[in-house]
């Protein structure tokens, strides 16, 4: 690994990473609006200006086109790099509309940012600004204002690179270039949120969010999107208890910087007229359903009592439904049955969309292959249950029918196995409770709460330890940190997982032993 | 801790009472007949009908300032919600379909019992869109959201909403005619 020189501070990168980078693992911090760490380089915007040393002297020179290589110095701070900054800035503004009164990105717009960091100039201009086209309707989600863009092109590149959709271009020439679309084209691809995540300034605004609420009044909590299978890594930007907007988090090895429009919808209902606030025994509702529902296991019998895993419900909740069953009821049938829930759309890409819009189908994978003896949506529909406890999955959609005399249903929402269920009990929303989903690629991820549940709801581990309670033995699952660890130690593939360790980034789990093959016979060579 | 002090020993005159209540009303006598003849140091004022001149820093009631073409100046930009100390300040943001100015408060609320007069939401604005310069001091309401101002009340408060913002009111002020405190804000041709 090449050794650099930033500031004096000396500092070993991998080859091939770009000052930028390299900076940012020094402790400095280069201003920047073109380089995005997942986009190709443009080395356009010229913020970046800092002083290599050469054998020629000092030289100016962007740091996102300078790659680590031994001996290489550059000083981020020097005069001269200020003053190239604070011209940068002052071209940048010179036919900026300064729009920030009105502007979503206010708050959290590179130009603001910069400007106090790195501007601060006197306003010489005398000419009037050159206009162009603002509050244009360029996509189900996107709002286009020519004139605040900078022409970093990173929205190009996105549209080039990520989606392959080549959509939006920088057109004409000089203090004329526009950003804008071809005549009559319009955003069709999934992935359009991004283009406003990435625009560092407020050219590209997402209309779902637009003047919602300021960014300033958001708190931001990491989470994990439960859209589909992928998991792409999220931030929860809410205020007073109320979710605003969900904004990809980068994590190189799921989603990069990236995520769908679907998935950004999913944290919209935790507020929404659907969701299931209070617990209800034959659509009354009643202040404790568990004594209820445990005497009606007890009534129906071990034997024609089923419980369904959820495949969108946390690891620790399915856990927690495995332990009330181990403890109270080990004649029961547990099923898990793969599949949507009503309203899904099954759509998958080569980029992050999955088929399987469940956040938790490897986790119930994993615990099930753990237990042992878990019964698929054949055998659920063969059963002859007169009980069904189901854990947040829309089992009616998935079966497409009732395959049970009653139902009891922990949910979120209200949906058709809701509609049915003779008991229902509400469950906290994902950005409601601390817990761990399991992606497609096995990656283990924590979300984290970010605002209280709604109504009576709890997190559907801490609702079974209180059916367990009720039924005579709790799972001892009120603790997400402490059924994690449980978990960790009875399952062979989560040994050595520890709940704070999984970190912003989560952990994969570890590979499932192969049986070896017997070795084929060597076919004699040539 | 310090002790009170003995109380004074009354001279004779003082205790005998009448001397004092003389030399009272030799003093209040005095101020009366003063007054009747030099009516300009007067203290009093005939409140309502009378009011003491603000001074031109005095802040009252906030007011909603218009754009030459009627529009709201405000664009609920959002600043003075977020600057005000007393948290007092309600906005509903919206888009303006048809206006340039593209975002427009739905709903803008202050809660005069909460406000505390700072001043900050007039510093703060980046549009000149709200003023306390209305000098109006009578802030009072029968019920608890009476006491809330609304838009509507804001934009409209110097057009005889309140009384003393009246017309009289303003020519005795010095301030401009209906619909405008300050000459300055008042565009040639405004629809209001
Ligand atoms: S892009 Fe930034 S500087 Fe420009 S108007 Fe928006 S917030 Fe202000
Ligand atoms: S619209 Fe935004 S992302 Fe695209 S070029 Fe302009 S500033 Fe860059
Ligand atoms: S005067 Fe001060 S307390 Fe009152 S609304 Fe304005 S900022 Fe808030
Ligand atoms: S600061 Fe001015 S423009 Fe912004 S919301 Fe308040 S009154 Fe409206
Ligand atoms: S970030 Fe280097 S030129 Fe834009």
């Amino acid at each position: 690994m090449p050794k650099v020189k930033i500031n004096d501070v000396e500092i070993e990168v991998p080859a091939g990473t770009n000052m930028i980078e390299a900076a940012k693992l020094a402790g400095f911090d280069i201003p920047h609006y073109c380089y995005h760490p997942h986009l190709s380089i443009a080395g356009n915007c010229r913020m970046c200006m800092c002083e290599a040393e050469t054998p020629r002297g000092p030289v100016l020179d962007i740091a996102c086109n300078m790659q680590a290589r031994e001996g290489l110095a550059i000083r981020t701070e020097s005069d001269k790099v200020k003053a190239v900054r604070k011209s940068v800035m002052e071209f940048l503004l010179v036919n900026h509309p300064l729009d920030c009164p009105i502007c979503d990105q206010s708050g959290e717009c590179r130009l603001q940012d910069y400007y106090m960091d790195h501007g601060q100039y006197d306003s010489r201009g005398i000419e009037a600004k050159v206009g162009k086209h603002k509050r244009q309707d360029i996509g189900d989600l996107i709002v286009l204002d020519a004139e605040r863009c900078v022409q970093c092109s990173r929205c190009v590149r996105f549209g080039d690179e990520v989606t392959g959709t080549g959509d939006l271009r920088l057109m004409n020439r000089g203090d004329h270039t526009e950003i804008g679309m071809f005549p009559g084209t319009r955003l069709e691809h999934d992935y359009q949120g991004n283009l406003a995540d990435i625009c560092p300034v407020g050219a590209l605004t997402n209309k779902d969010f637009r003047f919602e609420r300021r960014v300033w009044y958001l708190r931001e909590t990491d989470s994990v999107c439960t859209g589909c299978s992928t998991s792409c890594n999220t931030k929860v930007c809410h205020q007073e208890g109320e979710v605003f907007r969900t904004l990809p988090r980068r994590n190189d090895d799921v989603n990069r910087s990236w995520m769908c429009d679907p998935g950004r919808q999913c944290n919209s209902g935790v507020g929404s007229l659907d969701r299931i606030l209070r617990p209800t025994v034959d659509g009354v509702a009643v202040p404790d359903a568990f004594e209820t529902l445990a005497a009606r296991i007890k009534a129906a019998g071990a034997g024609r009592t089923g419980f369904v895993m959820g495949s969108g419900a946390s690891l620790e909740a399915n856990w927690a439904l495995l332990q009330v069953v181990k403890a109270n009821c080990p004649g029961a049938k547990v099923f898990s049955v793969a599949g949507n829930n009503a309203g899904a759309i099954a759509k998958s890409d080569g980029l992050l969309m999955d088929a399987d819009k469940n956040p938790n189908s490897a986790g119930v994978a994993l615990l099930a292959a753990w237990f042992g003896g878990i019964g698929g949506a054949e055998d659920l529909r063969a059963a002859d249950l007169s009980l069904l406890v189901v854990l947040e999955d829309d089992i009616i959609t998935r079966l497409g029918g009732n395959p049970a005399e009653a139902i009891a249903y922990f949910g979120t929402h209200n949906n058709p196995t809701a509609e049915l269920a003779s008991i229902v009990i509400p469950v906290a929303h994902v950005v409601e409770m601390d817990a761990t989903y399991v992606n497609r690629q096995e990656r283990v991820q924590r979300v984290r709460r970010a605002t209280n549940p709604q109504g009576e709801a709890v997190p559907a581990y801490q609702a079974l330890e209180k059916l367990g309670a009720a039924l005579g033995r709790a799972p001892g699952t009120s603790m997400p940190t402490a059924t994690f660890s449980a978990m960790a130690r009875a399952v062979p593939r989560m040994n050595g997982l520890d709940y704070k360790a999984l970190g912003a980034s989560g952990r994969l789990l570890a590979p499932t032993v192969q049986p070896v093959a017997p070795a084929a016979p060597v076919a004699e060579a040539k | 801790m310090a002790l009170p002090k003995p109380q004074k020993v009354l001279t004779l005159s003082e205790s005998s009472y009448l001397v004092e209540v003389l030399k009272g009303m030799v003093l209040t006598m005095g101020h009366l007949i003063k007054n009747i003849f030099d009516q300009d140091r007067f203290r009093t004022i005939e409140y309502p009908d009378v009011r003491k001149p603000m001074t031109a820093r005095y802040r009252g009631a906030h007011r909603l300032l218009l754009r030459p073409d009627g529009g709201l100046k405000c664009v609920a930009c959002m600043c003075c919600p977020t600057v005000c100390p007393a948290k007092c300040i309600n906005i509903v943001a919206g888009e303006a379909e048809n206006d340039p100015a593209e975002k427009f408060p739905i709903t803008f609320d202050i809660d005069m019992l909460r406000c505390i007069y700072c001043g900050f939401c007039v510093e703060a604005c980046p549009k000149d869109a709200i003023r306390m310069d209305t000098k109006i001091y009578e802030i009072n309401a029968y019920t608890r959201s009476d006491m809330v101002h609304s838009k509507a009340y804001m934009v409209n408060l110097m057009d005889g909403l309140k009384p003393e913002a009246g017309a009289a009111y303003r020519a005795e002020q010095g301030l401009a005619p209906d619909g405008y405190t300050n000459a300055d804000s008042a565009p040639e041709g405004s629809p209001r």
